[in-house]
């Protein structure tokens, strides 16, 4: 590697990582926790077949799943402005990031409720909680536990994905490296090196995920008795 | 205490009960036999809402119920007067043995906690696990979980409990211990309906038996008449296979 090479590496390595910083990583958390928060409430009206917002939560799976994230990210930062409703480049990934992650994470978590023995609820009613309450406390936190690889996978992936937000002007790790590649015309360096900055996020999360499946491994911990 | 009518129940075309009446008076210990298939559990499930029987009452505490048509609250305070014991426990996965005893009273019946961690406390010494209280279904044997499943049905003092082959997914060993707890609730006059294929239990703690058989009652009769001056003939011919 040539000494100009290095030099520019170097030099660019806090130049990317302090947008990574500053803003795939709040993008992504803010992103993903309102993500949970709909997947959540989809997986549950669906859980409990609750006439009518069971056939929306359908259809709006049904919609954000079968169309590109790049198109929905088009659609609200190009497209809306056309009917008057102009969104900021950050709100509008928040918005479309959060909306796209939900539908997926929805079907993970339904899935992780329906694999919650049904005795469980029966347990809870015939010990006399109620419908919702045994949601919360018995069934929920159960498929959580069964839903946490799965969803930190999805977390995963949303940290890579933030980098198509680069295409309605935020300016995340992706963008960056892209302006410092036409200023020095080193790709392949470059690319490279924004490649390894998100696969070192994506370790550090993989090793959270660790430690959380751990916490939450507590009670299926087999111990002599 | 417990006055059932004319219940009957269908899993689509197939009739699992049909006109089946029985009831329970306090302090009765009832045991359900008959072979498998011949709708005891639904019986017992029906009686508890668990399913949803097509006809047919039920009386509790002086009040009569249309099972077909029960309304959420009126299964709701049944059930908090009842309990209900699982063929595979059903203990609550995510929580400790004490957890799971104390979820009804402090969730369920709104006891303050520092009462209600007492009354399950005693209920788990009662069934002998006064050294599991923080133990998680998962690090149980299968006999100490259904003994936590029959400290949680105590812990409520219900009226009633019901038991649904509580030892069936038992080896000899474990099934002695539940069953030796099972005798002393019954002693102290726990009114009880257990479903069971422990024809020792039925014998010897059991005050009245039911026989059920292609989801009709075929008999039902004080325990010592059952076994040893049975009325039908099917019975008869039961009571000569299981003593040969």
């Amino acid at each position: 590697m040539s000494e100009r090479l290095l030099g520019i590496v170097i030099d660019s390595f806090p130049k990317i990582l302090l947008p990574g910083l500053k803003m795939t990583i709040p993008l992504t958390v803010i992103a993903f926790a309102i993500a949970m928060v709909i997947a959540t409430v989809t997986a549950l009206v669906q859980f409990a077949k609750i006439a009518v917002l069971k056939d929306i939560a359908r259809f709006y799976i049904w919609i954000i799943r079968g169309t590109p994230l790049l198109v929905q990210l088009f659609v609200v930062f190009y497209g809306l402005p056309g009917i008057g409703l102009v969104v900021d480049p950050f709100p509008a990934a928040i918005l479309v990031f959060s909306v796209n992650e939900g539908a997926y994470c929805a079907e993970t978590i339904r899935a992780a409720l329906e694999a919650v023995p049904v005795g469980q609820m029966e347990a809870g009613l015939c010990s006399g909680l109620s419908y919702l309450q045994i949601i919360r406390r018995i069934v929920l936190p159960q498929a959580m536990r069964t839903a946490f690889p799965p969803l930190s996978n999805s977390l995963i992936s949303m940290v890579k994905d933030t980098s198509l937000a680069a295409n309605i002007t935020v300016t995340e790790m992706f963008m960056v490296t892209q302006r410092i590649v036409a200023r020095t015309y080193e790709p392949l360096a470059l690319y490279i090196e924004v490649g390894l900055i998100y696969l070192l996020f994506s370790t550090v999360l993989t090793k959270l995920q660790r430690i959380g499946e751990k916490r939450l491994n507590v009670y299926q911990k087999q111990q002599g008795v | 205490m417990i006055e059932l009518k004319n219940l009957s129940k269908a899993f689509g075309t197939l009739e699992v009960l049909q006109d089946v009446s029985l009831e329970v008076a306090k302090g009765d210990v009832v045991a359900i036999l008959g072979p498998s298939g011949s709708g005891k559990t639904t019986l017992l499930r029906c009686m508890n809402f668990l399913e949803t029987a097509e006809k047919g009452t039920l009386k509790f505490d002086d009040e009569v119920y249309e099972l077909a048509h029960m309304k959420k609250k009126e299964m709701a305070a049944i059930r908090k007067k009842t309990a209900f014991v699982f063929q595979n426990y059903n203990l609550f996965l995510n929580k400790t043995a004490l957890q799971n005893v104390m979820e009804g009273l402090v969730i369920g019946r709104k006891i303050p906690k520092k009462e209600a961690e007492k009354t399950a406390k005693q209920a788990l010494d009662k069934v002998g696990l006064s050294d599991r209280y923080d133990y998680y279904p998962s690090q149980l044997s299968g006999g100490q979980q259904q003994r936590v499943a029959i400290a949680r049905a105590i812990a409520t003092d219900p009226e009633i409990i019901y038991f649904d082959e509580p030892t069936s997914a038992l080896d000899p060993e474990l099934t002695g211990e539940v069953l030796a707890v099972m005798q002393t609730l019954a002693e102290e006059g726990r009114t009880m309906l257990v479903v069971t294929h422990e024809m020792g239990f039925a014998r010897n703690v059991s005050n009245r038996i039911i026989f059920m058989e292609n989801g009709e009652i075929t008999e039902q009769n004080n325990t010592r008449d059952f076994f040893e001056n049975p009325k039908n003939e099917r019975t008869r011919a039961f009571i000569n296979k299981i003593t040969n």
